[in-house]
């Protein structure tokens, strides 16, 4: 077979790529907001478009592998 | 509070430490559904949150570590993934605001019903005689060879069989959404997309996958990843 399937359980055979892209990019978004002053409120949420970009072109410049957590069992 | 998803039910509770790599995962449940959270430092998942996202050792670590908590929720029932990053200083707070996202987080159970999402993936490969194999004869030859081996990934042919393996997928699927902007940058790739597919149909998937294996053997390889949860799936925005 030409194509591969991999579980987007284990970081090992799953791109860390990948993974970041679903994790960062996607999900349920409770409050749209960025928040600045953690006084008031009571939720914590982070505009993530901007952060983003830097992350992407920081993996790009980025020479030595990511250190992965070991899986516990 | 750390935030991993929302699922209909809770059942029994995984085994999966959360994102410190410590605490255990836990269910809350309200408004007819159940959170999945884990207690979190407040210094380094809301009052440094930003700074430690910018660290990428942090970030990678972190974002391994939720989508393991995540997937292993999703092995025994339909969850709805969080965001990265969406932590709660109090449990009140989670039920409030999950009280205010019901309907959109019911309708949104509703659509995954049974269904995973997979990551599509098309590289261009280098074509047999490939400029690096070989040896031009003079600097105008090099040059055309590259330019050959360049058209090759970027004629309008080619796009066009990108496009029929697109609509055929699409035919296949229940929603089909861009892929993702992290790895877009990836040597070689020519299309990235996230599908949205009926368990009953991956068969199907496998088949038409292999056709088009076939169909491009030494020209474009394919890869798939998944079963995902439906990250890519869910209502972005929020109500108010």
């Amino acid at each position: 077979m030409s194509f591969l399937v991999n579980d987007g359980d284990s970081a090992d055979e799953v791109s860390l790529l990948d993974i970041l892209d679903h994790v960062l990019n996607s999900g349920i978004v409770i409050h749209g907001r960025l928040i600045i002053s953690l006084a008031q409120v009571d939720l914590v949420y982070v505009g993530l478009n901007v952060l983003l970009t830097s992350v992407e072109t920081a993996l790009r410049q980025r020479t030595e592998p990511l250190p992965l957590p070991r899986k516990r069992k | 509070m750390y935030l991993y998803g929302i699922s209909q039910e809770a059942g029994e509770t995984p085994d999966v430490a959360g994102v410190d790599g410590q605490a255990q995962v836990q269910a809350i449940a309200s408004a007819g559904l159940v959170s999945w959270v884990s207690p979190v430092s407040k210094s380094e998942f809301a009052d440094n949150l930003v700074k430690n996202m910018e660290n990428l050792d942090w970030l990678a670590a972190v974002s391994v570590r939720h989508q393991r908590v995540v997937s292993a929720i999703s092995q025994k029932r339909a969850l709805l993934p969080a965001r990265f990053g969406t932590v709660f200083l109090g449990e009140s707070s989670l039920k409030q605001h999950i009280a205010e996202r019901k309907a959109s987080l019911q309708s949104d159970l509703k659509r995954i019903e049974a269904a995973d999402e997979w990551g599509v993936k098309i590289f261009g490969e280098l074509p047999h005689k490939s400029v690096a194999t070989q040896i031009p004869r003079s600097g105008r030859e090099y040059l055309s060879a590259k330019a050959a081996g360049l058209q090759a990934r970027s004629s309008n042919a080619a796009d066009g069989e990108i496009a029929g393996f697109v609509e055929a997928l699409k035919q296949l699927v229940e929603e089909l959404s861009p892929g993702g902007a992290v790895s877009s940058g990836q040597r070689g790739l020519l299309w990235h997309g996230s599908i949205l597919l009926h368990r009953t149909d991956r068969k199907k998937l496998e088949r038409l996958l292999a056709r088009f294996s076939r169909q491009w053997e030494n020209q474009r390889r394919i890869e798939c990843t998944g079963p995902w949860p439906p990250y890519s799936f869910v209502t972005r925005e929020a109500e108010t």
